[in-house]
């Protein structure tokens, strides 16, 4: 049997408050509603309206940022343009500025007292209180996560592996589609996860743009502030099981495809 | 004069290429149809540099490269009709070896059916029927080497290039590697550039080349003439030259500078002053003098270390010293 080194095990005994502060909440949440409690919840129409909400907008915002952030990341990975560390520092930046000053921002540019925000409105787009406001958060808050996975797969493939299609006759284009795309779908697959995962938890810049239509988040506060603690949970642990079933799919989709 | 212009694939006009760190300074070179070039030089030399600004990867910051009369200088990479084998293969790793030579064919006018004859008599020449089928994870080094020459052979390129095609293959495969390319460029009368740092590979594969060193070109023109007449103190050392020293003329007579020692040459000097270099495997060693044989001195066998076949020896005659190699076996008949 393979010895365990003393400093391993030091190790192991720093580690373990840390996992324990990240299992026994959500442990102690998820078994506390009883069956009943959580059949009742999953219920009630507007409950499965806020998921469902939450989970369909969440990986909009995932298909956006993998339409939009795939060609950002390619560039960042793969060329040196003007700004580059600059343009990385602001892609980072929703992971360290408190969300609901996310919110704030982008309502502040929206509004009617901007240029965009009246261009918006002009063209029939609004932002506050839609859909179209709550997956501009889900966006802004997810891409960070969505470029820097990209990127590093991008980053991943030879540049010689490039160089040598087009020698072979492609063009730039085409190169992309077959040979860069092929290396590194699985980092977009990825991505879309983690760009999905991070804006199915957004609460706080989400509650400022759009209280209404509600998202599961903004409804497990609202039924937290009027209802309590036991009225909040069941809708957090059918939030938390339905997301897991789908990232679990999705990670096995990519893998099966893989094969 | 019109026959040689004709016969010229590749004339490269005062190229300059500046990058951060590196710079290829002023390179004139002209690579004949049907010649086996190489580029030699040692690592940093920027003969890599040189080889990816040909095929158009990095942009030439001055000077006109003509490809069979035609200024291809600022040609799309795509569009040159030009094949590259690198030096780690670079075969796609998500497709398999058949795949992998056909990666090449939709952007050539070449029909399915050319396409595939040559596919046939590739995988024949270059041995891969057992490996169509394989992906790149699961070749060796060799035959990694032989998917990526049939890639880039199948579209019937203008010219070849290798990047230190041998340098990465395991020593068993070197010599069979040697052979093969030898092969391709014999069978299919190809023109071949290719980049080396061996110039025992160098002298066995090509007929004309041209020497690197810091972004300039040193010397060019025949392999051999580059081998027996080099026209500096490093390319002579490059190509294995020793006893590298001054030498000039004094009352008639060649004398080696720094010792006064006369020598008797095989040719007659261009300069004044040049430097004389002996290759060490040219040194006989006896063990008597005589007045029969020229450039014969006297004297000891100052340190002798092995390499298991050969023994390098140094020599001290007349304040003078001069290194030798010679086989094992022949030093314990001397």
């Amino acid at each position: 049997m393979k010895r365990i080194e003393p400093l391993s095990w030091l190790f192991m005994f720093i580690s373990l408050p840390l996992i324990l502060l990240l299992t026994l909440p959500l442990i102690k949440m998820t078994f506390e509603p009883s069956v009943e409690m959580l059949i009742e919840t999953i219920r009630d129409k507007d409950v499965v309206n806020a998921i469902a909400r939450s989970i369909c907008l969440s990986l909009f915002a995932g298909l956006l940022a993998f339409a939009m952030g795939t060609p950002l990341a390619y560039l960042l990975a793969r060329k040196n343009i003007i700004g580059k560390r600059i343009i990385e520092g602001i892609i980072d930046l929703p992971i360290m500025i408190p969300h609901p000053v996310v919110g704030i921002a982008i309502l502040s540019l929206a509004g009617r007292n901007h240029p965009i925000g009246r261009f918006l409105s002009d063209v029939g787009i609004q932002i506050m209180g839609t859909k179209t406001g709550i997956v501009c958060v889900l966006l802004f808050v997810g891409l960070p996560f969505y470029v820097n996975t990209v990127k590093a797969g991008f980053e991943s493939v030879p540049i010689r592996l490039e160089n040598a299609s087009r020698t072979l006759g492609a063009g730039a284009f085409t190169t992309f589609m077959r040979i860069t795309f092929p290396l590194t779908w699985r980092h977009m697959i990825l991505g879309i996860i983690m760009c999905t995962a991070r804006a199915i938890s957004e609460f706080g810049a989400v509650v400022i743009v759009a209280y209404h239509p509600m998202t599961a988040p903004v409804m497990i506060y609202e039924r937290f502030t009027a209802y309590g603690l036991k009225y909040s949970q069941p809708i957090a642990v059918w939030l938390i099981l339905i997301s897991f079933i789908l990232f679990v799919i999705l990670r096995m989709l990519s893998r099966s495809i893989d094969r | 004069m019109t026959d040689s212009v004709n016969k010229i694939m590749i004339h490269l006009k005062n190229i300059n290429l500046t990058l951060p760190s590196f710079a290829l300074k002023d390179i004139n070179l002209d690579i004949q149809k049907n010649d086996f070039f190489s580029i030699i030089g040692p690592t940093g030399s920027g003969k890599s540099v040189l080889l990816e600004g040909i095929m158009g990867l990095i942009p030439f910051s001055s000077g006109n490269l003509i490809l069979e009369n035609n200024d291809i200088t600022t040609l799309a990479v795509e569009k040159r009709n030009l094949a590259i084998v690198y030096q780690d293969f670079a075969l796609f790793p998500h497709l398999d070896v058949t795949q992998n030579i056909f990666y090449g064919v939709p952007y050539h006018k070449i029909s399915k059916q050319t396409a595939q004859k040559r596919f046939d008599s590739l995988v024949s020449t270059l041995g891969l029927e057992k490996i169509t089928k394989r992906h790149p994870k699961n070749l060796s080094g060799g035959e990694k080497q032989r998917v990526a020459l049939a890639r880039s052979l199948i579209f019937n390129p203008t010219v070849l290039l290798l990047d230190e095609p041998l340098s990465a293959l395991d020593p068993n495969f070197h010599e069979e590697a040697k052979q093969l390319l030898k092969k391709i460029h014999d069978e299919l009368e190809i023109t071949i550039i290719m980049v080396s740092h061996n110039f025992s590979d160098v002298l066995y594969l090509a007929n004309r080349g041209a020497i690197i060193k810091n972004g300039s070109i040193m010397q060019q023109g025949e392999i051999v003439s580059i081998f027996e007449r080099p026209n500096s103190k490093f390319t002579a050392s490059f190509v294995g030259m020793k006893n590298i020293h001054p030498i000039c003329k004094k009352n008639g007579k060649m004398i080696i500078k720094e010792n006064d020692i006369k020598i008797i040459l095989a040719h007659e000097l261009c300069n004044t002053d040049e430097n004389m270099g002996i290759r060490p495997e040219d040194i006989s060693l006896k063990a008597f003098t005589s007045d029969k044989f020229e450039n014969c001195f006297q004297g000891k066998i100052k340190k002798i270390t092995s390499n298991e076949i050969f023994l390098n020896i140094y020599l001290q005659t007349q304040n003078f010293q001069f290194a030798a190699i010679w086989p094992r076996q022949a030093v314990t008949e001397c």
